[in-house]
């Protein structure tokens, strides 16, 4: 299974070697926005990674080759942190390099949690249909965001802003480790889920 | 003998198409050619053998081992070969190469790169700008280069030149030499067969029609050709299926010493070839042996 893991990231080296720096510039022009910039960017690369394997022919290879199908779903979901880990690692490089600063580790901290939640949901979505139809999924959850805030909650956004900055502003210890086992769980759950998907699948 | 791929009542169905109450095996050592038309279930077994597929019903082992227990022993033994490119386009061979070498336990960087050399395929050139022969030899390369013991190609041959389909069975015919290897493939260019076949698996509408050892298909199977009034009720029960014509008749038979016992010296016979078997017994499978022309 670390062999698969290994082949993403060789397969991504090109995108890595485009991504990271543009993402060393964004930091340089906007040092403000660490959290989206990190999800933002690990949405992207992990993703380019997981459409190159979405070809029938790439699934039949795989499956002809001696892996088991729970191997090829698990290294997905291994991926994911090591891409965010290239990921959050170049933030804290180009951070300390370009403004003498590190950023908070809360910081690097919720984007880890982000991406995380991201994937428990687009993943499972990805095996069933398609990680095309995401974007019409996105599409669609941001419609129902624009009701949200113009109907029912007009300062949805000051809410979300306020309760990020309580969430870094938290220093108990017990609500992160809530947090963080709520995530795990919930991407354990998204990781057998896209098994049950993907084992059923027909090439 | 030994079997390397045993099937028992396996049946999978779709919407519109079903493969039923398939059983057949696969002798160590030596190359079975799978024959059927387009459409018959050819890809679907295949996708079966190499458990892309999952059967509803019946077992399917392979080395005498099960894909629920021993998936990746079973496919570490296993070299494949498809019709369609699997492998990554804007990779080259060398990235295809790292990618199946971590993957297989007795990757061979040596064999890999005398096939390579001897295939004369361009290692550091984009995958997708290979030609269909070139494709077919790359997968060749990438699934001899594990010393596997099954090889499982599905229409190998469709879309090749005939020259390059007569040095791909000169490829599968040296790697036969040890004894020890199997080949199962796919194919409805029968014409190959004749060259390297030693048994003759043919299915048609998703069911076995037969199984056999070439040389007994020889013996068995013959073309009838005579006159039509030697055709009645009681002799056209020996025929798989028959066309008329002005001139007589001429059918296929399974039981040739029969036919030539029953009709004596009236009528010719003729060695089948395996395209007349699977001509005729389409006919005769899709209801009544007769086919006037």
């Amino acid at each position: 299974m670390l062999q698969l893991i290994r082949k993403d990231l060789m397969l991504q080296k090109n995108t890595l070697l485009i991504m990271l720096p543009l993402l060393v510039v964004y930091i340089a022009l906007n040092a403000s926005a660490t959290i989206l910039s990190g999800v933002l960017f690990t949405i992207a690369i992990t993703m380019q990674a997981f459409m190159l394997d979405e070809k029938r022919q790439i699934h039949i290879l795989f499956n002809s080759l001696p892996y088991t199908r729970k191997e090829i779903v698990t290294s997905k979901y291994i991926g994911v942190f090591c891409f965010t880990g290239l990921v959050l690692l170049t933030i804290l490089i180009a951070n300390l390099v370009i403004h003498g600063e590190s950023p908070t580790w809360k910081e690097l901290l919720f984007i880890l949690c982000l991406t995380t939640l991201f994937f428990s949901f687009s993943l499972p979505f990805s095996y069933r249909f398609k990680s095309q139809y995401l974007l019409f999924a996105s599409i669609g959850t941001f419609a129902a965001y624009l009701v949200v805030i113009n109907v029912f909650i007009p300062n949805l956004h000051d809410l979300i802003r306020e309760v990020v900055a309580f969430l870094l502003a938290m220093e108990q210890v017990q609500l992160y480790v809530l947090v963080g086992c709520a995530l795990v769980i919930v991407y354990i759950l998204s990781w057998l889920l896209s098994i049950r998907i993907y084992e059923k699948k027909m090439f | 003998m030994e079997n390397v791929i045993e099937l028992k009542q396996v049946h999978k169905s779709f919407p519109n198409f079903q493969v039923k109450d398939l059983s057949f095996s696969v002798k160590k050592g030596f190359v079975t050619g799978f024959i059927g038309g387009n459409g018959v279930g050819k890809s679907t077994t295949i996708k079966m053998l190499m458990n892309l597929l999952q059967p509803d019903a019946g077992t399917i082992s392979i080395f005498g081992m099960n894909y629920n227990k021993h998936e990746k022993e079973i496919k570490q033994r296993i070299g494949f070969v498809y019709d369609e490119n699997v492998f990554y386009e804007q990779s080259t061979m060398l990235d295809m190469r790292s990618i199946m070498k971590s993957a297989y336990a007795k990757w061979d960087d040596e064999l890999f790169h005398y096939y390579v050399k001897e295939f004369e395929l361009p290692i550091k050139q984009k995958i997708k700008s290979f030609s269909k022969g070139m494709m077919m030899k790359a997968s060749l390369a990438l699934a001899l280069s594990h010393h596997a013991e099954l090889i499982i190609m599905d229409e190998p041959t469709s879309g090749l030149d005939p020259i390059f389909r007569r040095e791909l069975l000169d490829i599968l015919h040296s790697f036969m030499q040890d004894g020890e290897k199997t080949i199962f493939f796919s194919t409805h260019i029968t014409t190959d067969l004749d060259r390297i076949a030693d048994y003759i698996t043919f299915i048609h509408n998703g069911e076995l029609m037969f199984s056999k050892e070439y040389y007994q298909i020889e013996e068995e199977y013959a073309i009838i050709k005579g006159a039509t009034e030697l055709l009645d009720r009681d002799t056209e029960k020996e025929f798989i299926a028959i066309r008329r014509s002005n001139h007589g008749f001429e059918a296929l038979t399974s039981n040739k010493a029969q036919a030539s016992h029953l009709f004596g010296d009236s009528v010719l016979l003729e060695k089948p070839s395996l395209e007349d078997i699977m001509y005729y017994t389409k006919k005769g499978a899709e209801g009544g042996a007769a086919i006037n022309t």
